[in-house]
Formats: C-alpha cells, sequence, structure tokens
C-alpha cells in the first residue's frame, strides 16, 4: 500500500502545478500495478499453459469446422444403428445414444459453453460493476436502496433460482440462459466493488483530488476505478469457469441450453443412463467441461497472484 | 362439470422434473432394510395425480393404490383374462340387461357390509356430471348416464341412473343402452369398486384415507409425495390367499432414484425399471426381474381437429413410414419395447400381427415420396413434443432424426415439464406441434383400445387429444358393442380398427414391455394389467 500513503495533502496554494503533477504521478502508479501485474504473470509457467488451452478452446469456439470434417447438423450426421459403439479410428471419441459422432459434438459444444462464460461474465461485470461503484460512491440512502435490491439477487442461489427462471419462461439457447446467469450472478461483483469503492474513497489522494477542485466523475474514473480494478478481474478470470460450468449443471438438469443445440452438461446428462455400459459417451464431453473450468480457474488463480498487492 | 378430461399415463409419475431428490426414498421406518422377516413390501409409485376416490383416479399410480384397497365385481387373472372378483356371477342374454350376483363375506373396513347398493351409489356418483369424476366417460354405456350429463353449464334432473336396478341386498341387474359385449371385461376397472356410506357424508376426507372393501386397509393417511401404507385386513374373504401382510407404497418422482434403491434393497417393488436401469439390471437383479408384455402403447399423436397442417393423412402416414421402429426398439429401449404394428396391444383377443403393413414399416424414399404427394408441412418443420419427467427424451429425439432425415425436413423435439402440461395445452388449443402420447387399457378388451382414445364422444368426455372423428368408425364400434358373441365382437372392433389404420390419427410406433425388478424379500409375483397381482406374491 505504500503508493497510497506517498501522497500528502498539501495547503501550499502556489504549488498547484506541483499537486497537478503527484496527481498525474498517482494515476501513472496506479496503472504501473496493472503493468507490474502482467510483467509478473509473462513469467509464470502456469499462465503460459492455461493460456494455451483457452487459445485452443477459442480456436475451437471460432472455427470447429477446422477440428472436424464432419457437421453436427448435416443430415445423416445421427445414425442410430451405431448407437453407443466405442471408440474407433475415424470415431476417437465413438458414439452416443442417439448414434452421433462424440467427437464432432464435444468440438462444436465447445462454441455455446465459451460464449455463455463470456457473455455472461461480461454482463455480471458491466452490471455489478456499474452499480457496485454507484453504490459505493453515492453512499447513504441510494447505497442502502441498492445494497437491498441486490440482496434480493443474490438470495437466490444460482442453481436454484436458474431452475426457477427457466422452468417458468424456459430457455433452451445460448443466450437465454446467459441472461439468466448475469440476472443472477451479477451481486457478486457488485459487492466486491462496491467493497473497494468504499475502501478507496477515503483514502488521501482522493480527498485531495476533491479538494483540488476535481469533478466527481474525474475521482471515479481517474483516481477510484483503476484501485478496484485489480480484484474486480480476478473475480472475473475465475467466474468465467464457473460460469461455464454452471451451464452445463443448468444444461444437464434440462433446463439450460436444449436440444438441437449441442452442450456438454446436455451430453453427460444423456450419457448417464449408459455410463455403466459405455462409459465413454460420458466421459468425453465430462472431459472437456473439466479441462475447459480448470483452465479459466487456473488462470484466475495466477492472473489473482499477480495483481493482488498483498499477495506479493 | 364435463371437459374434464381423463390423463391415462403409462409408468410414468407424473412429478415435476426439478425434484429429482426430494423423494421419500432412503430411511423409510416401515419396510426399509431391517424388516425383512415383517412381511411388508414397498413399492415404487408415482404421486397419485389426485386423493385416492376410485372413481377420480384414471392413471396408474392411484390406481395400484385403488387395487389394493378395493375388490370390484371382475378382476384380471395372471393372464389377462378377465375372471369374477366379488362376483358370484355376471349373466345377460343381450349383452344388454346383466344380472349381477355377489359373493357373500365382503365387508368395508369400517364394518359395513358390502351390499348391491354400495355398487350402484358408488356408480351413480362416478357417473354424475356435478361431481367432475375423471373416470365419468366410462360409465356412459350404462342406460340412464345421459340423465345424470346434460352438458356444461345444466344441473342433471335426477343423481340416480335408470339402468341400475337394486334387486336384493346381494343382486343388482344393470340396463345398458345399448348391447355392449365388453361390459363384463370393463367392470375388472378400480373405477367399478363399491364404495361405502362414510364416503359420501365426506368426499374429500375418503380420498386421504379410502375405507375399501378388498384385502389390504389403510395405516394411516396418504402421505402426499412421500407414502401410503395399507396393512392386510384379516375380514376380507380374500385374505387368507395373502402372503402379504403390508404395503408400503412409496412416492418417486423419479424413476432412477427408485431404480437405485431396489438395488440397495431400500425397495421391494418397482414396476418399471427406467431406461438407465435396462443395460444392467439383469446383472444388477439375479433372478428377481421379470419381463411382461404390458398393455401400453406409445403413439405420436397430432392436433388434427385444430392444425389443418395435419388433416392429411398422407402425411401423417409419411411421417409413421419415416420412423424405425426396430432400431429405435433396440438401441433407445435395449428390447424393453417392441415396434407396434397395430393400435390394439398384442396381449388382448383381436390383435393381428402386422395389421399396420407398410404404413408401419420403415422406408425412408417411399415416406419421402408420400411427404412430398401429400403436400407437405407448412415451411418444412415439425415439433414433437414430450414430457421431460418420463423416460422420453431419448426416443423423442430418435423419432425427430429419423424423420428429419428421411424426410428432409427440419424436426425439433419440445420438451414439456409434465405430461399434463401438454394436455393442457392441447385442450386450450394452443399447443400446434406433434405429442407423445400413450395409453395402457383399463380394461382388456379391444374396445378399450379404440373408443376411449378416437371416438367423437372421446374428445369432450375422454382421450381424444388428436380430435380424430369418423362416421365409420363411429359405426363398427356400435356394431362391435351390439354383437351377440366374443368373437363376432371382435370382427367388428378389428373393423373399425382398419378404419383408424387407413386413417392413422395417431402414429403407433412401439407395444410396451414390463421389466419389473423386486428384492430379495420376494420369491415371486405376477402383474396383470398394470398392477401387482397380491395374492401371487410369494415372499422368501
Amino acid at each position: 500500500m505504500s503508493e497510497k500513503t506517498i501522497e500528502r495533502p498539501t495547503t501550499d496554494e502556489a504549488a498547484i502545478a506541483k499537486e497537478i503533477e503527484a496527481e498525474e504521478k498517482a494515476a501513472a502508479r496506479q496503472a504501473s500495478l496493472l503493468r507490474d501485474g502482467w510483467a509478473d504473470l509473462r513469467k509464470r509457467p502456469m499462465f503460459i499453459v492455461t493460456s494455451l488451452i483457452i487459445l485452443v478452446l477459442l480456436a475451437l469456439a471460432i472455427a470447429p469446422s477446422l477440428f472436424t470434417a464432419r457437421s453436427p447438423f448435416s443430415d445423416g450426421f445421427c445414425q442410430l444403428q451405431n448407437s453407443m459403439t466405442g471408440p474407433s479410428s475415424g470415431h476417437l471419441f465413438g458414439y452416443d445414444v442417439q448414434g452421433c459422432d462424440i467427437y464432432t459434438r464435444t468440438v462444436y459444444g465447445t462454441r455455446n459453453s465459451i460464449v455463455v462464460g463470456v457473455v455472461t461474465t461480461t454482463a455480471t461485470t458491466l452490471i455489478g460493476g456499474l452499480v457496485g461503484m454507484l453504490a459505493g460512491l453515492i453512499g447513504g440512502w441510494a447505497d442502502a436502496l441498492l445494497s437491498r435490491i441486490t440482496e434480493v439477487f443474490a438470495g437466490l442461489p444460482l442453481i436454484i433460482g436458474g431452475l426457477l427462471i427457466m422452468s417458468i419462461w424456459g430457455g433452451g439457447d445460448v443466450w437465454s440462459v446467459s441472461f439468466i446467469m448475469a440476472i443472477l450472478g451479477w451481486p457478486q461483483v457488485y459487492r466486491i466493488m462496491r467493497g473497494e469503492v468504499i475502501a478507496n474513497k477515503y483514502n488521501d489522494y482522493v480527498t485531495a483530488a476533491r479538494a483540488l477542485g476535481a469533478g466527481s466523475w474525474r475521482i471515479a474514473f481517474r483516481h477510484i476505478l483503476p484501485n478496484t480494478l485489480a480484484p474486480v478481474i480476478v473475480i472475473t478470470t475465475m467466474n468465467l469457469g464457473v460460469y461455464i460450468s454452471a451451464e452445463a449443471a443448468l444444461s444437464y438438469l434440462g433446463i439450460g441450453i436444449q436440444y438441437p443445440n449441442i452442450s456438454w452438461g446436455v451430453m453427460i446428462s444423456d450419457a448417464q443412463d449408459r455410463f455403466l455400459t459405455s462409459p465413454h459417451a460420458l466421459m468425453f464431453p465430462a472431459g472437456a467441461l473439466s479441462i475447459t473450468v480448470l483452465a479459466f480457474i487456473m488462470l484466475g488463480d495466477v492472473v489473482r497472484d499477480a495483481f493482488d498487492p498483498k499477495m506479493r | 362439470m364435463r371437459g374434464a378430461k381423463s390423463a391415462k399415463w403409462v409408468a410414468i409419475a407424473a412429478v415435476v422434473a426439478l425434484g429429482a431428490t426430494a423423494c421419500g426414498g432412503g430411511g423409510d421406518d416401515s419396510s426399509s432394510g431391517g424388516g425383512k422377516g415383517n412381511g411388508v413390501v414397498s413399492v415404487e409409485i408415482g404421486e397419485p395425480q389426485n386423493s385416492l376416490v376410485p372413481t377420480n383416479t384414471y392413471e396408474t399410480e392411484g390406481g395400484q393404490v385403488i387395487n389394493a384397497l378395493f375388490t370390484g365385481l371382475t378382476k384380471l387373472d395372471a393372464d389377462n383374462k378377465v375372471v369374477n372378483a366379488m362376483a358370484e356371477s355376471i349373466e345377460s342374454k343381450d349383452n344388454k340387461v346383466w344380472t349381477i350376483k355377489l359373493k357373500s363375506g365382503y365387508t368395508f373396513h369400517n364394518g359395513e357390509k358390502v351390499t348391491a347398493q354400495s355398487f350402484a351409489d358408488a356408480w351413480n356418483y362416478g357417473a354424475n356430471q356435478t361431481n367432475a369424476q375423471q373416470t365419468n366417460p366410462l360409465f356412459s354405456h350404462i342406460a340412464g348416464y345421459a340423465d345424470l350429463n346434460p352438458g356444461e353449464g345444466k344441473k342433471p334432473t335426477t343423481d340416480k341412473m335408470s339402468g341400475l336396478k337394486v334387486v336384493d341386498d346381494s343382486t343388482l341387474q344393470v340396463t345398458l343402452s345399448g348391447a355392449f359385449s365388453a361390459f363384463p371385461s370393463q367392470l375388472s376397472f378400480t373405477a367399478f369398486v363399491p364404495l361405502p356410506t362414510a364416503f359420501f357424508k365426506d368426499p374429500k376426507a375418503f380420498g386421504e384415507a379410502p375405507i375399501g372393501n378388498g384385502p389390504f386397509k389403510m395405516s394411516g393417511t396418504f402421505k402426499h409425495n412421500e407414502s401410503i401404507s395399507v396393512v392386510k385386513y384379516d375380514k376380507s374373504p380374500e385374505a387368507s390367499k395373502i402372503e402379504v401382510k403390508g404395503v408400503n407404497f412409496k412416492v418417486y418422482s423419479n424413476l432412477d432414484t427408485a431404480y437405485k434403491d431396489l438395488v440397495a434393497g431400500n425397495l421391494d417393488t418397482l414396476l418399471t425399471i427406467p431406461n438407465s436401469g435396462l443395460p444392467t439390471y439383469h446383472k444388477d437383479l439375479p433372478g428377481h426381474y421379470m419381463d411382461t408384455a404390458d398393455s401400453g402403447v406409445g403413439y405420436i399423436g397430432f392436433p388434427i381437429k385444430y392444425n389443418k397442417a395435419f388433416q392429411n393423412a398422407d402425411l401423417r402416414k409419411a411421417i409413421s413410414m419415416s420412423i424405425d421402429r426396430a432400431t429405435i426398439s433396440s438401441k433407445i429401449f435395449l428390447g424393453a419395447r417392441t415396434p407396434a404394428d397395430d393400435y390394439i396391444s398384442p396381449i388382448i383377443d383381436g390383435y393381428r400381427k402386422g395389421a399396420c403393413g407398410e404404413a408401419c414399416t420403415y422406408n425412408p424414399s417411399a415416406a419421402k415420396e408420400l411427404y412430398t404427394k401429400s403436400g407437405g408441412l407448412p415451411g418444412n418443420t415439425l415439433e414433437i413434443g414430450y414430457n421431460a419427467d418420463g423416460d422420453h427424451k431419448a426416443w423423442i429425439e430418435a423419432v425427430a432424426n429419423q424423420i428429419q432425415q428421411s424426410l428432409g425436413i427440419k424436426v425439433t423435439a419440445k420438451p414439456f415439464e409434465q405430461f399434463q402440461t401438454i394436455l393442457n395445452d392441447l385442450d386450450a388449443k394452443k399447443y400446434q406441434g406433434a405429442f407423445r402420447m400413450a395409453w395402457s387399457m383399463d380394461y382388456p378388451d379391444m374396445e378399450n383400445y379404440l373408443r376411449p382414445i378416437f371416438s367423437k364422444e372421446a374428445i369432450a368426455n375422454g382421450s381424444n387429444y388428436s380430435g380424430y372423428t369418423n362416421e365409420d368408425f363411429e359405426k363398427f364400434l356400435v356394431q362391435g358393442d351390439q354383437a351377440p358373441t366374443h368373437e363376432e365382437a371382435i370382427k367388428k372392433y378389428q373393423a373399425a380398427d382398419d378404419v383408424l389404420l387407413k386413417d392413422m390419427p395417431y402414429i403407433p410406433v412401439y407395444f410396451y414391455t414390463l421389466n419389473t425388478g423386486f428384492s430379495d424379500k420376494i420369491k415371486s409375483l405376477k402383474i396383470a394389467g398394470h398392477q401387482i397381482l397380491w395374492d401371487t406374491v410369494k415372499l422368501s
């Protein structure tokens, strides 16, 4: 925290130029916190490994057709006669109950998982971040009101809330699933953001900036926001993995992504009946899910190690 | 209230899919685990649709409990043949006026004697539209039924059917509105059991703790979503033939959970092993399983009446011919279903093997040709609705895939939370797509596979969810009812069946096989009409 205590408010009216300089320096130091983190991050082997995995996953999500010659949406892709046939050359992962090639379906399922993860995380960060910042900055009655509203959403656990909402409204595609998870997920980011803003807004440099006549917007975005970003980035990266697995869980329960859309959760759910006789149909989508979730959570872990000043 | 339609579902607990674990499995007091010697067996059921009033129970789950608590006039034996139960004799010269003599010695569980009046009162109650009983249409053969059902908004002028005459305590004379050869067979259904006077004083309380005349009586009340316990009623004339001392019907919302409980020894009987158990049940339950042909038929139905797109019979046939029933039976159901080739179940007298002919035979190219000729579906898309709480996802998706490939159109499967949701949407004419449907018999007669599902009267008053009507079909049904002998009746009903096969209002897809599992506690048992025959249950 040394960078925060260096600054001292001054009453010397003649030294305004100096003040401004100090202010800009502080901002530069905040930015360099991110830069320091990045420098630290690049050196970590775990970061390189997880990044590579995530790059491959992104490639799978963007262009699945590069990785498999078949299309799961083409006519004749599923042939019931092949139902539950094990792995063979040409069909490395074998076939599922409906006689569809599991490798192709796993590859095509990547996109939905990643999209749900990214969309949900972006939405929760934006909503939670914005509302959290407002609550923290304004304080008083606005904070109380927003916090109570947040608690309404936070009171519903993700899976139960998802079950409830989707069994009423129905879902079925990537967007409805992301929408519902975002609605139920933003309070977490809200709390972190609000906490960070409150912790920062009484710091000396904020008082200083205010004393110098900086506007509320300037203080919020130039002084407070950069200091709150690190924890939000950490939680966001970890949440990517969490939301991907939550999507799989909702789809597994039959209320997330639905046929004919492909989802690993649905594949796992469909395969569980025959697990004892044909484990391959469950193992491959479950493996893909584990690797993806693990990659994002480990990335979140190294990012936290690199960015959190307390960890240094 | 008319239009309160009967919903029959085969072997499926109509319970919310979400509550996968919220069931009474696990540590149950009376029957699980250590109680091997107490002669009480536990049986899986789904939550009954209504409280336990016999005339308001038109589904298999509550039906199992009613069957244990009540004894009707006739019953099914292990070969699905109708035999007398509480009836000493049932005779008629013209299939129209039936004289029923009762056996003596039967009492209700509260001590009241069962008389001819107990039957007449029960049937009058069931047939009266003001009581809105689910099984109301089953009484429609009895003369005077129309007086009790003047139609919606009107009040019946009487509360007794003129066709029911109590001659003396042990003789009931029933006059039907027309000849109906299958009447004794129909009497085996649980809706035709007698009711004690206590019922009419408080039907609501009765539904929670029914007082029957059967070999078992209630122990406590109906614990909703949990269990129903019954113990042997020693004063029943049938009691001596029954080895079991009591039955605990455990309510499960998920058959997979029930199967796991069965394998773990926490459940004694599971009538229908779910799909998840089919690959392994021979190994999981060595010597403790039984495969019997069941009365059920699975269909794909169409809302013909209000969706014009489905009104062309050739289109429905084309869809039928694009389904590979044999592969679905072997790959999805692992042999627990057989391909359907008639509207009538193979266990019924009058079933004809291959009656459906090429319309039920997989032939993608002919199907495509017929589809094109019929004009096809708007937008070349088809939606098939199914209830997600049963084991239907896999086969409906397989059917969807096959139709899509055979006809080159886009087919999607739409899950509904419960079967009742589909039925309600069909009633409200809200749902436009095709839908999964199934039927299991109420009584073992061809007529039961025809009239309640496809007749005109069943639209308002039964399970005709497609809204199909055909004058020829109605005509043959009536001729079958009036036929002087069983053989001639079958010929006429087969003619009605032929009309259906030509029009194909529903597509018959498979016949059910019942794969039943039981625990070490039970040595053997027999099943008929989707019910355990309690006098055949031998304990080990």
